[in-house]
Parts: structure tokens; C-alpha cells; sequence
């Protein structure tokens, strides 16, 4: 699960069930505050944090996401309305990831969903949708509850999760099925996410037992803590952008509209020919025409900002949405929203640096990209 | 046809049908027709086995009184378009009167009667005739601005922009600015205080779900005369037969362009495949399949119960759960003993009666019945169906009333109903001195009688709320939650009160244009 953009003018961000284990084993003691929790953005040093996870295993506090529990016998019902994430068809134990989409088809939020039972779901979202679900649930024979602030979550993400979490006593059955175990004590249920590229798994419990099971975790697993600033460089090298920063998610200004799941790069999250959704017929029928893209680029340069300049054949194409140096790459890697008009143009892209030098760039071949491709190519 | 018949409903697939049509209210009726005269095989489903509901005949005690109409009882938007393609002329729609008079009649018991066009000059009103002259014009200008609206022929925002956008020399603003202006605020341009003020403050709160003093409360008024009745806008008509023979007229128009009617035959849902409208499951369990369905029903029964939440857009969902001012509009028919039989009475009992209260008295009413208490004086419409009779009747005569505003009660019981009878007749006693003690027989119409005869959800008949907020309606359940091949022209998707057809006839060329566009031949 992504992150959402960072709330930079909050007051005073709220601690997280996890803050004060978070808090303790933080070096570098850098914060910042997420839908109003505080954050870690490094906990020792970006580089490493970041090659912990690509050859080890990190664990991340998930605590300011938010997540619903959605029962009833219309549960499936509800959660297909709300995302396009395949709830009818999932089997107990299953998780699915999709998007929330408004009556046009513009991109709310991003969500995940696991079915924990026949009629009883777990979704999370990278910001607080209780009235998205308020809405979507009149009429339908569901109870949803929102349990953020009543569990703790930890994410073990990197190529060893798997390894760390089977160390920690849980082993994880599949790729795709959520398990349960007990953790010193702790009810812990997990279910397999994919952070970007890497394997991994959210662990949900109790928020009065969080520092029980990060304790157990870090002794048993040999993991180490990751801050936000290097899960960012994992996020931009997987393709998976990030929601307020690359595709803006509150409510469009009058006449404006969001951002389509094909202007974010992700189609294969909407499937027009699987089961119904809200904003479906809207994306068949009505939807306009794109007007931008979002693509991951990789530019020849060390250093790029937030709002940088692109070029596309020498004419402007768009900005940079979110942007980080790539110790894989080894240089900087980012987002660009770039006009529809500037894609399939022939011409060298460009990228204007932190000190206004325009930097050569190409299209950075990510995982969410290959898969939209591979989704393109089966539509067509 | 292609039909795989079974043992029961069940297993039946029906086949070959071009068009749907659900419901078979006036709307229903008009939609089907003009499907039909497409050449397209039409069929319209109706619950029960009355066509045109709400509006049906009345008839009371042993004697018939001619042209007495539960629903409706008078005409004054009903689309022009309608009455020339559906040819309503030779299918029997013709007007005992089209330009009625109105006597308003006060709680001094103080009389004013205007003619059926307020742009002619009535000298009778001294001083105040020509500021009459001049509001009248501007107003008739303005409304005229609201006609693409209110006949369904603007649909978009660019269209709804246009049609409020345009200046009226009378009225700075046009159109536009006199929607979202109250009652009150109007006339303070124009009149001083006094019967003619009084008079149309209670027309604009009439059958309106706001009181004259609130904001948007004028454009009830301004929708009712951007109506017309053949050709005169503002007029309010009454057809030969009363309003009842226009459904009859609209019955025999369907009939005659093909449309196969299935009275007493319920739909259950509507079936959506692949983001688009393929037929219709009916209650015995069997499909008739069809690429273009029609829904005349309200929009909850068409959304929520026939084809349910779980396949509706959540905001379009919400829109459509607006909530309306549980405020209505309830019939009286009246037997009077003793009728008069001299020509002056008769022609005084040929115009439209109202009894306006003091517009004190009229924001009180609005005031209980927000409560939902029963007010004590009421905005009564009363039309003497005998006097457009070709013969008077002797001995007794029937009065059709309007009262309002009433609460919509959705617990209605037999001790509500009798007090809301009993207000009715207080109002009636104070227009017509002595009539309460005449009353040889009357019958109640409730919202909650014309629902429960199939005429739809209760909420369906509360009063209608600024004509703002009805576009904001009407555009939201027509766009039918973008389901391919679905059209919504139920009541939400009328703009004002009365017979009108308009929201028929834009859902079936909606259909017919995009039919057209796709290359489905008929």
C-alpha cells in the first residue's frame, strides 16, 4: 500500500499505536506527519534502509493509513462499488488491489481489499474514506467500521519477508492468501501486499499490543525500521504513484475533473470487461478524452525538484510530480504529468534540474508499467 | 417474436421488442407513442390495470358529473409538441375553455377576477392596472426564456446556461435572475399591498414546496407560465371531459401507433448487461428483452427497487436521494346541494376559483405544515366541473378542489384524513359561505391514495421545490446513472406541476437519437 502525499502544514501530527517503538530506534529522528500521524521519513539512512529491503527485509509502520472492516451480506456488493478491486470473486484468506473511482471515473484513492471470510472484508485506502463508504453502503445490508485507530499495522517488505516473517513464527501460505497466527500472545492476522516490486506482508493486531509484536519482530526476524523517504524511492522504481502528489485526489475545482485510471498508468486496475464498479459506465461511455499522463522517468542527473520543467522535443510537455535519486538507476528517477499531445511524439525528453540545467530523461521501464502494457495490448 | 415457452414465467424469454416502456402514466403513454410512430415494436407495462395514473375518471353517487379527474383537473403546460405529433386534436383533446378567468376570492370575502391572459389591459383595476401591464410582460418574457427547460429540450449545462442567460428589457436579469428570487422580492417592484398583491402571492405558493418569502419561490410561478394551452402562454385550460380525457386522448394515440399494452403486468427489474439496458424481468419471472427501456415510474422505484444500489454510481445515488419537502397538493371532490341556476352564477362558477388568504396567513400554512400540523387556512383552487357542460345540471354540482399546502404524511390515517377534510371544507366555507353545510357527499385524494393506486412513491407527489433544484433533479435521473439504452421520464424528470408530457417525449427521442446515432434500424 502507497502512502498518501504528506500533510507538510499539519499541527502537532498524532503518534501512531507503533511511534514510541518507531520512536526509539530512530537515528536520524526525521518526521513528517501522514492523514495526521506522525511519520518516520528516515530512521538511519536512506541508502541503507533501502538496500535492506532490496536484499533483506524492512518493517514500516502502517499505522496512518486507514482501514475498514466491511461485514453483511451485501459486503462484496459494497466493495464493488466503492473500488474495482474484484471483491465478489476473491476466496476467503484472498487480497486484490484496485482503485476508488468517483461517478466519472476519476481516481479518488487507491485501496486494497482482503476477504477475511464469506460476508467479511478488510479494506485499507492511503487516506480516510469514511463518507465514500458512508454513501456507498445506503441501501445495502452491510455494517462498515472503521478499525484505523483500533489496530496497529507493521508492513515486512523486501526480498527476505517472507524468510523474517516465517523467523517471527507466521508463516505466509501464497502470494495472495492472508494468514493468521499468534505472536507472542498477539492475535496478529497478515495478509501478503506488494510494496512496488518487493514481496511482503501487512501484520494487523490490536493497537494496545503494537510494541509486542514489533519487539518480537525485530528480535526474531532481524529486520531493520525503513522511513518513508526511501520506501519513496521503491515506490517510483515500481511505477506506483502516489496519491495527492501524482494524481490529486480531493474534490476537482468546478469544471475540472480527476485524473483517469489510464492518465495515472493504471488501467489494468479497471478493467472494463470484469465485474461492475463505480464509474464504470462512465469510463465506457462518456469519459474524455486523456488529457495528460502520468510516466516514471529516469533523468541523467542527480537532482531534480518537485514542479521541475519537462520537455519533450524541446517544447514544454509537463511537470515533475514526485521525484528521488535511485541507488539501482544511480541516478534520479521521478513522475511527470506530461500533456497527451507530448506522448508518442518523436523528440528527446528533458528534464530541467535543481539548478534550471536541462537534463536528457528517458521513459523508466517499472513494474506497474509493463503490467499496463501487458493490459493494452490484451484490450487491443 | 422469438418466445421459449415453459412451464411457468418463469423459463419465457421474450424477444423481438425494440422498446420498453415501464409505467403507463401519462409520460409512459407519450414515450410509447412516440417510440412507436418510430416503427419500433413498443411495449408498455403497467402494475395495475388502469392506464395514465395518477389522473383517473372520478365519478360519485348515482350521478355522473362529467369530466371529474382524480390527479389533475385542470391543463396549462401540457407540450405543444405532444398535442401535434401524438395528433391529441383527432384523438379527442379539445378545451371547454383555454384561457380561464380567475376570481380570486379573499378572507374578506373581497372578490378580484383577472383575465385568463394577465398582459391585457384591465382597466377595472385603476391604479394598479398598469403595473399589472408591466409585470405581466416581463414575466411572460422570462418564462418564455424557461421554454427549452420545461419542454425537455435542453438537457445540458450549456443549454440550461443559454436558456437563463438571456436579458428580458421588462425584467433585468431575465429569466435567470428571476428564478432564484423570492415571491415577495418580485412583487415588491411592482405592486404595493392590497387584493392584486395578495392574489398572486398565493398563485406562487400554490403547489409549491416554498412560502412566497423564500428564496427561488417565484420560479413555481414562472414555470407554470412558460406553459401553454393551444398556443396561449400562461393560460390555464380545461379540457372537454376534464383532464382525465387527455390520458384518454394519449391511451388511444399509443393504440393507434402500435404500442402493445400490457395493463396489470408488473415489472420486477430491469436488466443491465454489460453497462447497458437489455429488458425487463417481470413478476412472474419471465424476460421480455428489449435494447431500449423506458422508465415512467418515480425515480426510486426505477433506481433503488428495479435495479438496485449495487448497480448505481454512489454519487448519483445520493442525487437522486435529494430530500423534498414533505409538503402536498390534496383533492376534494365536493357535492354541493342547491346549485344555482341562473346564468350569472353559472358564469361566475365557469372560472377557476381561488381563495387566497392573507399572505401572513399563507406563510403560517407553509410554517404547521413544515411541523406537519394542518394549517388552518389553505390556497384552495376549485373548478365547478358541471359549468363547461353543455347542459347545467339541476338540483346538485360538483367542485374538483385543490388545497395546499397540506403535510405529505407518510402515516396517514382515517383521523388524519378527516382533519385534513375538515380543513379543506373550513377553507372552502371561507370562499364559498355556506358551502360546508351543502355538502351532500365528498371524496378525499390523498398523495397517499393516488401511491397506493400504482401512481408511484408517496414522495413523489410532494410539492415541487425551486425550479432550480428540479432541473438539478431532472438532469440527474434522466443522465440514467449513464446505463446504455435506459431513459428516465418519470416525475423527477418533469420540471413543474401538471399534465405536461414533455419529459415523455425528450426520454423517447433521447432513445431514438442515440438509436439513430448506433445504427439500430427499427
Amino acid at each position: 500500500m502507497i502512502f498518501p502525499v504528506d500533510d507538510l502544514l499539519a499541527d502537532r501530527p498524532k503518534p501512531t499505536p507503533l511511534y514510541a517503538a518507531a520512536a526509539s530506534v530512530s537515528e536520524a529522528n526525521i518526521w513528517t506527519s501522514i492523514n495526521g500521524f506522525a511519520a518516520a521519513r528516515v530512521f538511519d539512512n536512506v541508502e541503507t534502509e533501502y538496500r535492506a529491503a532490496k536484499d533483506g527485509a524492512v518493517i514500516a509502520d502502517f499505522g496512518p493509513l486507514s482501514r475498514y472492516a466491511v461485514r453483511g451480506e451485501s459486503a462484496a456488493a459494497l466493495l464493488t462499488r466503492v473500488a474495482t478491486a474484484p471483491a465478489f470473486t476473491l476466496s476467503p484468506g484472498e487480497s486484490a488491489r484496485g482503485l476508488m473511482l468517483d461517478d466519472a471515473g476519476g481516481v479518488l484513492d487507491l485501496a486494497e481489499i482482503s476477504r477475511l471470510t464469506d460476508d467479511l472484508f478488510l479494506m485499507t485506502t492511503p487516506s480516510p474514506q469514511p463518507r465514500a463508504l458512508q454513501l456507498a453502503a445506503r441501501g445495502l445490508n452491510v455494517q462498515v467500521e472503521n478499525i484505523s485507530r483500533a489496530v496497529a499495522a507493521i508492513g515486512v517488505l523486501g526480498a527476505g519477508a517472507n524468510e523474517a516473517l516465517a523467523a517471527a513464527g507466521l508463516k505466509i501460505p501464497g502470494d495472495h492468501v492472508a494468514a493468521s497466527a499468534v505472536l507472542r500472545g498477539v492475535e496478529t492476522a497478515a495478509r501478503p501486499v506488494q510494496f512496488g516490486a518487493l514481496p511482503g506482508a501487512e501484520l494487523i493486531f490490536p493497537a494496545d499490543d503494537a510494541l509486542t509484536v514489533w519487539e518480537r519482530l525485530m528480535r526474531r526476524a532481524s529486520v531493520r525500521p525503513i522511513g518513508l523517504d526511501a520506501m519513496e524511492v521503491l515506490r517510483i522504481e515500481s511505477g506506483a504513484p502516489r496519491p495527492g502528489s501524482d494524481f490529486v485526489t480531493r474534490p476537482p475545482r468546478s469544471g475540472a475533473r480527476r485524473m483517469l485510471p489510464v492518465e495515472i498508468g493504471l488501467p489494468h486496475l479497471a478493467p472494463l470487461d470484469s465485474g461492475w464498479f463505480n464509474g464504470r459506465r462512465s469510463l465506457r461511455y462518456q469519459s474524455a478524452a486523456p488529457e495528460h499522463f502520468l510516466v516514471a522517468l529516469a533523468i541523467d542527473g542527480d537532482r531534480v525538484l518537485p514542479g521541475a520543467a519537462v520537455y519533450c522535443g524541446g517544447k514544454p510537455a509537463g511537470r515533475i510530480t514526485s521525484c528521488a535519486w535511485s541507488p539501482a538507476v544511480r541516478r534520479a528517477i521521478g513522475f511527470a504529468s506530461i500533456t497527451a499531445a507530448s506522448i508518442g511524439k518523436r523528440g528527446e525528453i528533458a528534464v530541467s534540474d535543481h539548478l534550471g540545467d536541462l537534463r536528457g530523461a528517458r521513459l523508466l521501464d517499472t513494474a506497474e508499467s509493463r503490467l499496463a502494457a501487458a493490459f493494452s495490448e490484451a484490450q487491443s | 417474436m422469438s418466445e421459449e415457452a415453459g412451464a411457468g414465467g418463469r423459463s419465457r424469454i421474450e424477444g423481438g421488442v425494440d422498446a420498453i416502456v415501464v409505467g403507463g402514466g401519462p409520460d409512459g403513454l407519450v414515450a410509447a407513442a412516440y417510440l412507436a410512430r418510430s416503427g419500433r415494436r413498443t411495449v408498455i407495462f403497467e402494475s395495475t390495470g388502469e392506464l395514465g395514473l395518477p389522473v383517473r375518471k372520478r365519478e360519485m353517487g348515482a350521478r355522473r358529473f362529467a369530466g371529474a379527474s382524480d390527479g389533475e383537473h385542470l391543463i396549462h403546460a401540457l407540450d405543444p409538441h405532444v398535442i401535434d405529433d401524438l395528433d391529441l386534436y383527432r384523438h379527442g383533446v379539445s378545451y371547454a375553455s383555454r384561457r380561464l378567468e380567475t376570481t380570486y376570492i379573499f378572507k374578506t370575502g373581497e372578490r378580484l377576477t383577472l383575465r385568463g391572459d394577465l398582459r391585457e389591459p384591465m382597466h377595472d383595476l385603476e391604479d394598479t392596472a398598469d403595473a399589472l401591464g408591466r409585470f405581466a410582460t416581463g414575466m411572460f418574457a422570462a418564462a418564455a426564456q424557461l421554454r427549452p427547460l420545461t419542454s425537455g429540450a435542453a438537457g445540458g449545462a450549456q443549454e440550461i446556461a443559454n436558456a437563463l442567460s438571456g436579458d428580458v428589457s421588462e425584467f433585468p436579469g431575465g429569466a435567470g435572475a428571476a428564478l432564484i428570487q423570492s415571491a415577495e422580492d418580485v412583487f415588491d417592484r411592482y405592486f404595493a399591498e392590497g387584493p392584486l398583491r395578495d392574489a398572486l402571492t398565493a398563485e406562487a405558493a400554490f403547489r409549491s414546496a416554498l412560502p412566497p418569502h423564500e428564496q427561488s419561490s417565484f420560479s413555481q410561478l414562472l414555470a407554470r407560465w412558460a406553459g401553454e394551452v393551444s398556443g396561449l402562454q400562461g393560460a390555464v385550460g380545461y379540457p372537454e371531459g376534464g383532464a382525465v380525457a387527455i390520458v384518454e386522448a394519449l391511451r388511444r394515440s399509443a393504440q393507434r401507433t402500435g404500442v402493445d399494452i400490457r395493463a396489470s403486468t408488473e415489472v420486477t427489474e430491469i436488466l443491465i448487461e454489460k453497462d447497458a439496458a437489455a429488458g425487463v424481468v417481470l413478476s412472474d419471472g419471465g424476460q421480455v428483452r428489449a435494447p431500449i427501456v423506458v422508465s415512467a415510474l418515480d425515480a426510486h422505484t426505477t433506481y433503488m427497487s428495479l435495479i438496485g444500489p449495487e448497480a448505481l454510481d454512489v454519487a448519483f445515488q445520493r442525487d437522486i436521494a435529494m430530500r423534498r419537502a414533505p409538503i402536498a397538493t390534496v383533492q376534494l371532490h365536493v357535492v354541493l346541494a342547491d346549485a344555482p341556476d341562473d346564468e350569472d352564477a353559472r358564469g361566475e362558477l365557469s372560472r377557476r376559483l381561488v381563495y387566497a388568504p392573507p399572505p401572513d396567513d399563507v406563510r403560517r400554512a407553509f410554517s404547521a405544515t413544515r411541523r406537519g400540523e394542518i394549517p388552518n387556512d389553505l390556497i384552495i383552487e376549485a373548478i365547478a366541473v358541471d359549468a363547461f357542460e353543455e347542459e347545467w345540471p339541476e338540483g346538485k354540482m360538483q367542485l374538483s378542489v385543490l388545497a395546499h399546502p397540506l403535510p405529505l404524511d407518510a402515516d396517514a390515517n382515517e383521523q388524519r384524513r378527516e382533519e385534513t377534510r375538515a380543513a379543506i371544507v373550513a377553507s372552502l366555507e371561507k370562499m364559498l359561505p355556506g358551502a360546508g353545510e351543502r355538502i351532500e357527499d365528498d371524496a378525499l385524494v390523498t398523495p397517499h391514495d393516488l401511491a397506493g393506486r400504482g401512481g408511484g412513491a408517496l414522495h413523489a407527489f410532494s410539492a415541487r421545490e425551486g425550479l432550480l433544484r428540479q432541473l438539478s433533479l431532472a438532469a440527474v435521473t434522466r443522465s440514467a446513472c449513464n446505463i446504455g439504452g435506459l431513459y428516465f421520464c418519470g416525475p423527477e424528470a418533469q420540471l413543474g406541476y401538471g399534465l405536461n408530457g414533455a419529459a415523455g417525449r425528450a426520454a423517447a427521442r433521447a432513445a431514438l437519437k442515440k438509436a439513430k446515432r448506433s445504427g439500430a434500424a427499427p
